[in-house]
């Protein structure tokens, strides 16, 4: 792939921060390039990561072909950079850092579409309001799983991709990786209560995604006609 | 901190994102179950959005990693990085 010869350059600007250690308190250990013996340890942690690195990929580019180049990009970088690895610290959060900043660094530059909701300024349990608004409270004890059932794999990460990239990227990180608040921290050496905020407000915005995109694929017509569809 | 002492239904909102995350410390997490076990308004809306994060956590896409992209980056790891 093009990007292999171009990113063979990159560990030679590479910055230390990108590599620096994740966990919070860990004693920097310096370790040279993976020879052999580096080569089988990140050959160990590295695979493992590759799906949900390739998924986090897409939701963060929006373009598969964009998703490829960054995984392999950063798998690049975290192959040239394990010698600053240090062992028994988390290997996921550093890779996901690399991975993070080689998104910020290059790809968001490129500014694709994406689908464009006026998300701001989402009121609290936007959702829950707007289910009761149409009287699905009133169909069925779980009304969240009534339309969540609906709503395909598809829809859900368009409502993702439809988030303004500061929340996307945290939102990602949250759903995909399960990662806590310290750790998204950690991954995007931002505080922990930016994590948080940025977090909070992208689920509303999310909610509200969620319903645009529900009603305009039908489905809340479906959820509000006069026989509606049975619980799955 | 008193014992008596029981969250509103403000407080509980003010702490609901946190408490889905399991972000709360022990103490606010029990106090929080308990405002949740006596009140059905705010258990209803604890339901609703835990049913939403899971229902968008169940269903984003965990698409696998192209065959050739793992292939080109095991053969990576595997002849070193010159």
């Amino acid at each position: 792939m093009h990007l292999l010869a171009a990113a063979a350059t990159h560990s030679a600007w590479l910055p230390a921060a990108w590599l620096a250690p994740c966990m919070l308190g860990a004693i920097a250990v310096s370790r040279p390039e993976p020879g052999a013996g580096g080569a089988a340890e990140i050959g160990a942690l590295l695979p493992p990561l590759l799906d949900s690195a390739y998924g986090t990929a897409l939701h963060l580019t929006r373009n598969a072909t964009d998703a490829e180049d960054l995984v392999q990009e950063a798998a690049l970088l975290a192959c040239r950079g394990f010698g600053t690895f240090q062992p028994g610290t988390n290997f996921k959060a550093w890779f996901f850092r690399i991975l993070t900043n080689c998104f910020y660094s290059t790809y968001r530059k490129k500014k694709r579409g994406g689908t464009q909701l006026e998300l701001d300024d989402t009121p609290e349990l936007y959702l829950y309001c707007q289910t009761a608004a149409i009287g699905l409270h009133g169909q069925t004890e779980d009304p969240a799983r009534l339309l969540m059932e609906r709503l395909d794999a598809e829809q859900i990460g368009a409502a993702v991709d439809a988030l303004p990239e500061e929340y996307r990227v945290v939102a990602t990180l949250y759903f995909l990786q399960d990662f806590s608040y310290q750790e998204i921290a950690e991954v995007l050496d931002v505080p922990v209560g930016t994590v948080r905020s940025r977090l909070h407000r992208g689920r509303r915005m999310l909610q509200k995604a969620l319903w645009v995109i529900a009603e305009e694929r039908g489905i809340i017509r479906d959820l509000t006609a006069a026989d509606p569809p049975p619980e799955a | 901190m008193h014992d008596h002492y029981r969250l509103t239904c403000e407080e509980v909102f003010a702490r609901l994102d946190d408490f889905l995350d399991r972000e709360l410390s022990e103490e606010e997490t029990r106090r929080v179950e308990e405002h949740l076990a006596a009140c059905a308004a705010c258990a209803s809306e604890h339901r609703f959005e835990t049913g939403v994060l899971d229902g968008v956590r169940a269903k984003l896409t965990r698409i696998a990693v192209p065959t050739s992209l793992r292939a080109a980056i095991l053969r990576q790891i595997a002849g070193g990085t010159a």
